[in-house]
């Protein structure tokens, strides 16, 4: 994924889909004005409902706190570990040796052609006969294998984007491959890099929800449960999707500050 | 000047390469000597950037021979960054490291590669920023300066590692013309300072100028050397004729 720029009138068009929520810039002012009604819109309903019917509403928001924190644990530590995994995948890819390259290429492939619920249920259930781990470490490492592989085109990308000019300088001027690696190539390529993983994070919050298959008691778990003991699905899924929907907003909103941050430095 | 008597720096002998069926280096054979200045000049896509690139490695060859310094690079058990410490290179885009300073660029390689403290090698560059005239500039940031700037700031961070031999790939070629002065009189400076020099470069004023002996290259070969007043003004070979005659005429 090149850097393409997109005033220049030979540039082939882009269409930028993420897969998380979409992260306001000062330039897309619609974009910018959706997030704020969205984000407003979505507290100010929350709190309506709580203030107005607090049974069950104020009762869901009491009850579910636990499974935030579990959600936040999935994907704090599944994207510390996928970006470990991602910057060794990346590496590999981008590796001359046939065997680490053969082996990153092959990781990314056969993990990006598996759907994500059908790893977690692999870990957790099909290599339970092997290893029993805990549910919340099965679903931290299914996410992470996953995210990791999906981190590694990143890292990858992000690494050629930098000019070869500069590991041939680096080179040239005594140090190793790995040296140049960590002193020059790399402190370039976060540059590029943070953005695309900043959608990644999102992406990651959202689909920690589908670990709640696991007997794991996240956010959407805690819901389900509130829920088939109080009968009151409509309201539960309500607050639930409210909550899921003002923590990414709010994530998207920290990304973009942190981009504008990176891009006043160049 | 009698240059035999002097210790060798870089034996190339019988080089080959190829680019996939292409011959980019045909049995090239050179030597250059401590303290001699050597200017390659050739049409593009005469070899004459990739033979200098095989001094350092930055290129492979496919056969022949090349010693620097007494190291033979084409054995495996040669640590090539042993070589390397040993040759500054200038490279045609300045290639400096966008993400540090002018002084953090100069210091990288000395405190990675040297080991020296950042008090050392701060004190070094300073030393060399001075000489190539930018020292005010060492708390800037590579893309604030200009192409002029950025090369001297290049010159000083290759310089910095006390290299044996200095090798320049057409280090004005990417500068606006009123820059390539002041980049050329550095190089200049250096020169008479007795280092050891090999530049591939357009300017013919300086290789008249400057260098003892000046390569013809075309077709990945040598096809004449000889010192510069005689090279330039009675051409043996109609190739290096019908070149300077294309050269001078642009000029």
């Amino acid at each position: 994924m090149a850097p393409i720029d997109k005033n220049h009138p030979a540039a082939p068009t882009v269409i930028e889909i993420s897969e998380g929520a979409a992260i306001p810039t000062r330039r897309d002012m619609g974009l910018f004005t959706a997030w704020r009604t969205a984000f407003v819109g979505a507290i100010a309903i929350v709190v309506y409902l709580a203030w107005s019917r607090p049974k069950p509403y104020l009762e869901i928001l009491q009850f579910i706190p636990d499974g935030l924190f579990v959600t936040f644990q999935v994907t704090v530590e599944a994207i510390f570990l996928s970006l470990i995994i991602g910057l060794f995948t990346g590496l590999g890819r981008i590796s001359k040796n046939r065997l680490l390259n053969g082996i990153a290429s092959l990781y990314v492939e056969v993990i990006r052609g598996i759907p994500l619920l059908v790893q977690l249920f692999y870990i957790y259930y099909a290599l339970g006969r092997i290893v029993n781990l805990p549910a919340v470490i099965s679903a931290v490492i299914a996410m992470a294998v996953c995210y990791g592989a999906y981190m590694g085109e990143i890292f990858r990308a992000g690494i050629e984007a930098v000019h070869k000019g500069q590991m041939e300088a680096a080179r040239s001027l005594g140090m190793t491959h790995v040296q140049a690696m960590v002193h020059v190539i790399l402190p370039q390529a976060v540059k590029t890099i943070l953005p695309p993983i900043g959608n990644e994070f999102v992406a990651l919050l959202k689909d920690s929800s589908l670990v709640s298959i696991l007997a794991v008691s996240d956010l959407l778990r805690r819901g389900r449960e509130y829920a088939s003991e109080s009968f009151s699905y409509f309201e539960t899924y309500t607050m639930v999707a409210l909550i899921y929907l003002i923590i990414t907003l709010f994530l998207s909103k920290i990304i973009s500050i942190m981009e504008d941050r990176i891009n006043v430095g160049r | 000047m009698s240059a035999d008597k002097r210790r060798k720096i870089v034996e190339i002998s019988h080089l080959e390469k190829y680019f996939g069926t292409l011959k980019a280096l045909d049995q090239v054979s050179l030597d250059i000597y401590d303290g001699e200045k050597t200017v390659i000049i050739g049409p593009s896509g005469s070899g004459k950037s990739t033979l200098l690139r095989t001094i350092n490695q930055l290129e492979t060859f496919d056969r022949g021979r090349i010693i620097v310094d007494g190291m033979d690079i084409s054995d495996k058990n040669t640590d090539i960054n042993k070589v390397r410490e040993e040759i500054g290179m200038v490279f045609q885009s300045f290639n400096l490291f966008p993400h540090k300073t002018v002084l953090e660029n100069v210091n990288m390689a000395q405190m990675i590669v040297r080991r020296r403290s950042r008090d050392e090698a701060a004190a070094i560059s300073e030393g060399f920023l001075q000489k190539v005239g930018i020292l005010d500039k060492k708390n800037e940031y590579p893309q604030k300066l200009s192409g002029g700037q950025q090369q001297r700031v290049a010159i000083a961070r290759a310089l910095a590692m006390k290299p044996k031999l200095m090798l320049f790939d057409e280090p004005t070629s990417a500068l606006d013309p009123e820059m390539i002065g002041e980049v050329l009189g550095v190089m200049k400076n250096l020169a008479l300072e007795g280092m050891t020099m090999i530049v591939v470069t357009h300017e013919m004023g300086f290789a008249r100028e400057v260098a003892d002996r000046v390569i013809f290259m075309d077709y990945g070969k040598i096809i004449e050397e000889g010192r510069p007043d005689a090279l330039f003004r009675t051409p043996t070979q109609e190739r290096t004729r019908l070149f300077l005659k294309q050269i001078l005429k642009a000029m």
